[in-house]
C-alpha cells in the first residue's frame, strides 16, 4: 500500500461518480450478494450460505458483476444508470493485476449505439487521465490481420480451420480445446501484446464470444461486443445488449453446457432476469475496472500497491 | 508430463520441433476466456525464438533441467563465463542469451545458471543487489516526479542510470531490483 496511490484511488473514484452525475445517470445501489450469480464459463463465484433467524437457509453468491440486477433495473423503466462498487471473483492469479476483490463502475444507458458507447467510455476515461492520445478503434477481424495476419472472415466457427492456423503459428491444438481456445492462442500471443500504448478498442467479436451481446445487424457471425485496452491492460468491457428472450436462453443454455463439459459446476438461469429481458428496451452497457485505471493514472506496478489492503495481506 | 502452470522461467519444454527454454512467461486470463500461460520460447538447436501460448488444462513435456549456482568470471567477445565453484567447470553465454541483465554483473559475484545436458540455458540475478553510487547531483537539477514521487537521476558504479529519492548522496550504497531496475531503498 502506498498512501500517495490510495489518496489518488479516492479521487478517481469521485471524479468518476462527478462524471456520471453531470450526465444525468443516476448511481444505482444493486446487491453485491445473490441468489444466482452469472454463470460465464470461465468466471467462478464465491459462494456462501444465508441463514434466515428460524433456520431456513438459502445458497447465495457475490456478484462476478452487476449485469443482471442493472438490466432489470432497465427494465422496470430506467434509462441512465450507473453502479460503482466490489465485484468478486474466484479463482483468478493474485499477480500483479488481479484481486479477488476489486472495484468496478458499470453503467448502461438506452437508446445508444456501440460507437456512442466508446465515444462515453473514452470520454470518463478522460475526464480522470487527461493527457492521453486519442482513442484508436480496431475491429477483432482487423486486428489479428493487422498484428497475426490472419483472415478471421474465413475461420469463423470451423474449428479444424482455426486448428491448421494455430498449428502454423506454433501453438498447440488439443483435444477438447474450442474454437474460441485456438483463437486465444494466437490473440494472445500476437494481437494483445501489440496493442502498444495508443489506448485501443477492439469491437465487434465473433459470437461464440459474447453470451450477452447482440448480433451485429451488417454479418450476424459478430456481436456488438467491445473491449478497451489502456498500455497493455485490459480495462473495460462492453456490448449493444441482447434483450431477445429465446436467443438469451439458446446462449445460456450453451454456457451451461460448456460449464458442464468442463466440470464446472452448473446452476439455473435466472428467471427473473429472462422475465425482465423483453421489457429492457435498445440498451449499451460496459464494465471498466477502477482499479486498473488507479494503477494507469499512478503509475502503480502492482495492483497491491493501489488497495488499501492488498489481498496477499488479507489471506 | 507437466501442466503450463509448472512453466517457470528457464524451463525446458520437448515438442516435435525440439528442446525450448522459456524466456518469459505470464498468466492471462483473458475476459470471457480460459485461463491461458502466454510464453517466449528459444530453439535450443536453431535459436529461434517464439510467442506461444498454453491453455492451463493441457499437457506439456518438461524436460529436467540442473540449477547451479556459478560465479561469474569475465566478460569478452565470446560472451559471459561462468564458473561452478564445486567442479571448476566453465560455461559461456552469449551477449544475446544474456541480454539486458549483463549490466548487473560483477566480477566474482554468484549467480544461478540452468543447465540442460551440460549446456547453460538461462542464467538468474539475486532480485536485489547493492550499488554505490558513482554520481549524484544535488536535489533540483535533474529532478522529475515519477508515481507522485519527487525523484532524481544518480549514476550507480558499471555506468547504469536509476532514479532514486532526492535524499540519496553520492558514496551511499543503494539497493536495486534487477528485475524491474528500480530503486528499492537505501542500503544499511
Amino acid at each position: 500500500m502506498n498512501p500517495d496511490f490510495i489518496q489518488a484511488r479516492s479521487k478517481i473514484v469521485k471524479q468518476i461518480r462527478r462524471f456520471f452525475d453531470d450526465r444525468g445517470y443516476i448511481e444505482m445501489q444493486t446487491p453485491r450478494l445473490v441468489g444466482l450469480p452469472g454463470q460465464e464459463p470461465y468466471l467462478e463465484p464465491l459462494w456462501s450460505e444465508i441463514k434466515e433467524a428460524d433456520g431456513t437457509s438459502h445458497r447465495g453468491a457475490l456478484i462476478t458483476s452487476p449485469e443482471y440486477a442493472m438490466k432489470r433495473l432497465l427494465a422496470s423503466g430506467l434509462d441512465k444508470i450507473y453502479d460503482l462498487g466490489p465485484c468478486f471473483r474466484n479463482g483468478e492469479p493474485w499477480d500483479g493485476t488481479h484481486d479477488v476483490e476489486f472495484l468496478m463502475i458499470e453503467w448502461y444507458r438506452k437508446g445508444i449505439t456501440i460507437h456512442q458507447l466508446m465515444d462515453e467510455t473514452e470520454e470518463m476515461t478522460r475526464s480522470v487521465l487527461s493527457d492521453l492520445p486519442k482513442f484508436r478503434r480496431l475491429t477483432v477481424e482487423q486486428a489479428m490481420k493487422e498484428y497475426a495476419g490472419v483472415e478471421l472472415d474465413v475461420l469463423l466457427g470451423d474449428r479444424e480451420a482455426m486448428a491448421a492456423v494455430c498449428r502454423e503459428h506454433h501453438q498447440t491444438v488439443n483435444e477438447g480445446e474450442t474454437w474460441d481456445d485456438l483463437f486465444f492462442k494466437i490473440f494472445l500471443s500476437e494481437v494483445e501484446p501489440k496493442l502498444g500504448e495508443v489506448p485501443t478498442f477492439l469491437w465487434r467479436y465473433p459470437v461464440s464470444m459474447a453470451a450477452l451481446a447482440q448480433k451485429d445487424p451488417d454479418d450476424p457471425r459478430f456481436a456488438l461486443r467491445v473491449e478497451l485496452y489502456v498500455g497493455g491492460l485490459e480495462l473495460a468491457n462492453g456490448f449493444v445488449e441482447l434483450t431477445d428472450p429465446i436467443e438469451q436462453r439458446a446462449r445460456f443454455e450453451e454456457e451451461q453446457e460448456l460449464r458442464r463439459s468442463l466440470g464446472k459446476e452448473v446452476w439455473p438461469i435466472d428467471e427473473r432476469f429472462m422475465e425482465a429481458l423483453p421489457n429492457m428496451g435498445q440498451a449499451a452497457g460496459i464494465a471498466f475496472g477502477v482499479d486498473r485505471l488507479v494503477m494507469l493514472v499512478t503509475g502503480a506496478k502492482s495492483i497491491g500497491d493501489i488497495m488499501p489492503i492488498p489481498v496477499g495481506e488479507r489471506f | 508430463m507437466a501442466s503450463p502452470n509448472d512453466i517457470k522461467k528457464g524451463v525446458v519444454i520437448r515438442d516435435p520441433q525440439g528442446l525450448w527454454v522459456v524466456v518469459e512467461f505470464q498468466h492471462v486470463n483473458p475476459g470471457k476466456g480460459a485461463a491461458f500461460v502466454r510464453t517466449r520460447i528459444r530453439n535450443l538447436q536453431t535459436g529461434k525464438v517464439l510467442e506461444t501460448t498454453f491453455k492451463t488444462s493441457e499437457t506439456i513435456d518438461l524436460v529436467s533441467v540442473e540449477y547451479r549456482k556459478m560465479q561469474f568470471l569475465y566478460h569478452d567477445n565470446t560472451g559471459y563465463t561462468f564458473m561452478d565453484q564445486g567442479s571448476y567447470d566453465q560455461v559461456t553465454m552469449s551477449d544475446e542469451e544474456i541480454g539486458d541483465q549483463g549490466k548487473y554483473l560483477r566480477d566474482g559475484m554468484e549467480v544461478n545458471i540452468t543447465t540442460y545436458e551440460g549446456r547453460p540455458l538461462a542464467m538468474e540475478l539475486p532480485r536485489k543487489m547493492v550499488f554505490k553510487v558513482t554520481e549524484a547531483m544535488d536535489a533540483a537539477a535533474g529532478n522529475t516526479v515519477s508515481g507522485g514521487n519527487l525523484t532524481k537521476e544518480v549514476t550507480v558504479e558499471g555506468g547504469m542510470k536509476v532514479h532514486v529519492p532526492l535524499f540519496i548522496k553520492q558514496g551511499e550504497d543503494i539497493i536495486i531490483n534487477t528485475e524491474t531496475g528500480e530503486y528499492v531503498e537505501r542500503s544499511k
